[in-house]
């Protein structure tokens, strides 16, 4: 009777010894298999995100608000029609103050008609309601993502799904964002929106596809006007468009108050832009 | 084994306290993605992939290959600044291709640049399309060389 | 024709006023009404813990009577609180990756933990040691597939002796003491969700998650008024007018602080009227003047403070029924008033362009994703479990009393 029990408690163990293993290496494989979902494959080689700093300046008095570096952001990447931009143009109109109003300027007269891209091929910017002369000033300002030093969007995000690369890019990972769009609340920009179609986050990734190709990004290869230059601090050679640009301007960034440090900076700015 | 004993429903609540965060920790070690972490709290993998698209413009270089001389007279005229691209629109295609040829351009895309309107730098020269000569702005301006008249 | 028709009813764009960015004028807001009940079933958890407390932790014993139906309401509101944010997912199918890998500086990653502790750590295991007795018994004398649950519940262990039994009471009073500051972490954690967006002045605020915490309590109160009055009315058995008058008593005493608290915000922004002010202001009168002004302030403060406050001052001179009546209404008001206030939270962050210059109007989803339909379904389902729990964990008989053993039985056993 002991022994019998013995004899069975040995084969048992043994069983269970097996049954061990092979849940091991069921678990190993069917780990390796769960895994394989978030490798990538296609990697492009040659490329080290360690060794780069990207940053964007926009002259602002170049600007020429025809619309191409929305309209080719657009293509490039893809990006649906409807009111969703990773860049767009903005219109300022700022009246002259009213006579006798003590005021110095006149309230601001802002509008981005179809993010500034035109319709019918002439401009998406309609004439001024404002009739010429009284109208101080006018100029267009290009928006993008402001590549923050200390994003608030990648701040909020809670799974790790939208992030600062080491080259200063912010970026999303659409296989991993779960589209809460918390992110997107907390952009001050209005950089960031829902793709409808993906249903993630989205915003301009200052074409890293391009740039990780030595291309310029698609809107700085196409602006007319050179009004958005391009370029990597870790790499600036003698007459880089960014050295020119930093000698020749004072810059300013969008809301600084609100401790974003955005590596977007633009020159010649008004105090109504934001 | 214990040098005092617990009360069995404490036990038994610490066995299944044990039992959740055990298992929290094996579905951890199946659902972080590989490459999590290699360069913060994200999937380093991501990056590579975010960059695996295919660009979609070619760029003004890749035109040089086969047209350096509309490249030299663009360089020359007051155009200079401008992109292929932008005037005949995404030529990639063509590039490897030529036999698949860009959109043809004409002259209606000037006026998305030259057309005059306040908000416009004073730097841009500006025309009022309606009291310009006319609309065919090819006939006067040739697009590559804008200063000069064929 | 109808083709031109539907093109219209297709293309509405969201009425704007001013310059809102690009990105913003999309027909539907980010957030929407999942987002609202979100935090207001959150709420609701926290504020019905926290009144369930009072009788363990500070011993209030008029309250007794619905200690244990306030726990199962809390507790029922808590396994519905994170199924809008679910539904409100573009991806719901990725929600894990919140919990495998929380990014830590992330209000939202961490309230999945404030959560998972709450329910697990908190909530769950006070209700098992406080019903573990009764599970037994239960257990014993109740046959079939209820029986079975009970059995479960009980972990198998069948020790009701003295000795265990006061560990249990001892194991309650410690988790009431660490459920208070998890309550309010559950739920100020849910107003610094808001309040940490600094982009956003109507949100990024300090004040967010006191003010939050001040109206879940608020509104858990009366939510637990509610449902006790409801309940009685159900099993026709008598109200205790003694438990209703304390319960009365604290919804009004938090009811004041938090309206304090409001108002003291609201006098901090116009006092300091930063960037922005001008829109806040624009879009109060134009976007939330009923929902903030009658909805939250009238409704839900205003006329609720007065009642209740008469109440305090003239109760004995006050019949009972009326006194019942009035009682109800108010905590149904504060109910929908708390309700509002989400909502004048959530979408009043959303009425307003982050430029500072133009407010929109959305239009709301009936059955889609986020929309009203899914919402109200998601709103119903905590009443639901509800009944499900009473039935099986209040019986008729206990005239919702909590079990025997609370602290002031303590010295006779
Ligand atoms: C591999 C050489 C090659 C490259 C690179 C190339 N092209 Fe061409 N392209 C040609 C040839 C060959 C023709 C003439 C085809 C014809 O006339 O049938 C042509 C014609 C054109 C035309 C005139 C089409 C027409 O309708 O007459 C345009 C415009 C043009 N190319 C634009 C571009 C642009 C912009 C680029 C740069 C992105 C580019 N090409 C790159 C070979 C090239
Ligand atoms: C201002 C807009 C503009 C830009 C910038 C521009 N093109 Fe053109 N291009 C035109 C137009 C318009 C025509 C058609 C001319 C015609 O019909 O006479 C043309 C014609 C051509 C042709 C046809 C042959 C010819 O010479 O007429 C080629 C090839 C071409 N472009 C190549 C280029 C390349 C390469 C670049 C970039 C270096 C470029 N273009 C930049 C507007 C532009
Ligand atoms: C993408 C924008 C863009 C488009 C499209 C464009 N231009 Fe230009 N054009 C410019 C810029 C920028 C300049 C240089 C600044 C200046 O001199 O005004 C310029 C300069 C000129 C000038 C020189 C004025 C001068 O006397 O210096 C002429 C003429 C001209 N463009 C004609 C045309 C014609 C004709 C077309 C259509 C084939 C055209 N442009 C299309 C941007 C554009
Ligand atoms: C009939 C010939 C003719 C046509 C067609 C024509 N232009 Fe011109 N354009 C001229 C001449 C001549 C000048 C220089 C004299 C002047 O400034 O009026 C000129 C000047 C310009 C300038 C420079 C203006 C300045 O302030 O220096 C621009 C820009 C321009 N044209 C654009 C266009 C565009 C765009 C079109 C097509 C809509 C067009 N032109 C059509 C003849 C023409």
């Amino acid at each position: 009777m002991k022994n019998q029990i013995n004899r069975r408690s040995s084969l048992l163990r043994m069983g269970g010894a097996l049954a061990g293993l092979l849940t091991l290496s069921a678990a190993k494989t069917a780990k390796a298999a769960v895994q394989t979902v978030f490798v990538s494959t296609s990697a492009p080689k040659g490329y080290d995100p360690t060794k780069h700093k990207w940053l964007m300046c926009i002259d602002d008095n170049k600007c020429i608000g025809c619309g191409l570096c929305a309209e080719a952001c657009k293509k490039e990447n893809g990006v649906p029609e409807g009111p969703y931009f990773r860049t767009w143009i903005e219109r300022y109109i700022i009246p002259k103050p009213k006579p006798g109003s003590g005021e110095t300027r006149g309230e601001a007269i802002v509008d981005s008609p179809n993010g500034g891209i035109p319709k019918g091929g002439v401009s998406a910017f309609p004439e001024p309601t404002l009739p010429k002369d009284q109208i101080e000033h006018a100029f267009f300002v290009p928006k993008l993502c402001n590549l923050c030093e200390n994003p608030p969007c990648v701040q909020v995000c809670p799974v790790g799904a939208t992030f600062k690369a080491p080259d200063g890019a912010v970026l999303i990972d659409p296989k991993y964002c779960i589209g809460c769009a918390f992110c997107v609340q907390a952009c001050p920009y209005g950089a960031r929106f829902l793709n409808p179609v993906t249903k993630t986050a989205e915003k301009c990734s200052l074409c890293y596809h391009r740039i990780t190709r030595n291309l310029k990004p698609a809107c700085v290869e196409i602006c007319p006007a050179e009004a958005r230059i391009f370029g990597d601090l870790n790499n600036l050679h003698a007459d880089d468009p960014i050295q020119k640009f930093y000698e020749k301007n004072r810059v300013q960034v969008l809301k600084p108050h609100l401790g974003t440090e955005p590596r977007v900076l633009y020159a010649a700015l008004d105090k109504e832009v934001r | 084994m214990l040098p005092f004993k617990l009360p069995p429903q404490i036990l038994r609540l610490v066995l299944v306290a044990m039992a959740i965060v055990g298992s929290y920790f094996v579905a951890r070690s199946f659902l972080v993605p590989p490459s999590f972490g290699q360069y913060g709290w994200y999937r380093g993998a991501a990056l590579a992939e975010i960059a695996s698209r295919e660009p979609v413009f070619a760029g003004k270089q890749s035109c040089d290959e086969c047209h350096s001389d509309i490249l030299h007279k663009l360089a020359k005229d007051a155009h200079k600044t401008l992109s292929c691209e932008g005037c005949h629109g995404v030529s990639r295609e063509h590039g490897n291709n030529p036999d698949i040829l860009p959109v043809k351009s004409t002259g209606s895309h000037c006026i998305r640049c030259h057309e005059a309107n306040l908000a416009r730098p004073t730097w841009l020269k500006q025309i009022v399309v309606k009291d310009h000569y006319g609309p065919k702005c090819t006939e006067c301006h040739l697009p590559h060389q804008p200063t000069k008249s064929p | 024709m109808i083709n031109e028709v539907t093109n219209i009813v297709v293309e509405t764009l969201p009425q704007i006023q001013g310059y809102v960015y690009p990105n913003e004028s999309n027909v539907h807001p980010v957030w929407s009404v999942l987002i609202v009940i979100y935090p207001y079933i959150t709420g609701l958890v926290a504020g019905a813990f926290i009144m369930a407390s009072l009788v363990r932790v500070f011993n209030v014993k008029a309250l007794a009577p619905v200690y244990r139906m306030s726990m199962l309401t809390a507790l029922a509101f808590l396994l519905c609180a994170t199924l809008p944010l679910l539904c409100h997912l573009g991806h719901p199918e990725r929600n894990y990756e919140v919990m495998m890998t929380p990014h830590m500086t992330s209000p939202m990653a961490i309230f999945g933990f404030v959560y998972a502790w709450y329910l697990m750590a908190v909530l769950l295991l006070e209700l098992w040691f406080d019903f573990r007795q009764d599970f037994v018994k239960w257990s014993k004398t109740t046959p079939g597939f209820q029986g079975l649950i009970y059995r479960v519940l009980t972990l198998g262990v069948t020790d009701v002796s003295e000795q265990s039994v006061r560990l249990d009471m001892k194991m309650e009073w410690i988790l009431s003491i660490v459920g208070i500051p998890s309550a309010f972490l559950l739920h100020g954690y849910v107003g610094f969700i808001f309040g940490s967006i600094k982009a956003n002045p109507w949100w990024g605020n300090v004040l967010m998650p006191i003010m939050f915490i001040l109206s879940a309590i608020v509104s858990g109160i009366a939510l637990c008024v509610f449902n006790y009055i409801v309940l009685t009315w159900i099993r026709r058995k008598t109200v205790n007018m003694r438990c209703l008058d304390a319960m009365a008593m604290f919804l009004f005493y938090a009811l004041l602080v938090d309206a304090v608290i409001e108002t003291l915000d609201v006098l901090h922004r116009g006092f300091a009227a930063e960037e922005g002010f001008a829109v806040l202001q624009t879009m109060i009168r134009e976007k939330l003047f009923y929902t903030l002004n009658i909805g939250q302030v009238g409704i839900g403060t205003l006329v609720p403070l007065l009642m209740l406050g008469a109440l305090q001052l003239l109760r004995h001179r006050v019949p009972e029924a009326v006194r019942r009546t009035m009682i109800f209404c108010s905590g149904a008001m504060i109910l929908f008033g708390v309700l509002m206030m989400r909502w004048n939270v959530v979408m009043g962050g959303q009425f307003f362009s982050k430029s500072f210059r133009g407010v929109m109007s959305y239009k709301m989803e009936f059955s889609g994703q986020e929309g009203w339909l899914l919402g109200a379904a998601i709103m119903c389902l905590p009443f639901i479990i509800l009944t499900v729990l009473v039935k099986l964990f209040l019986s008729e008989s206990e005239q919702l009393q909590p079990c025997e053993h609370l602290p002031e039985n303590s010295s006779k056993t």
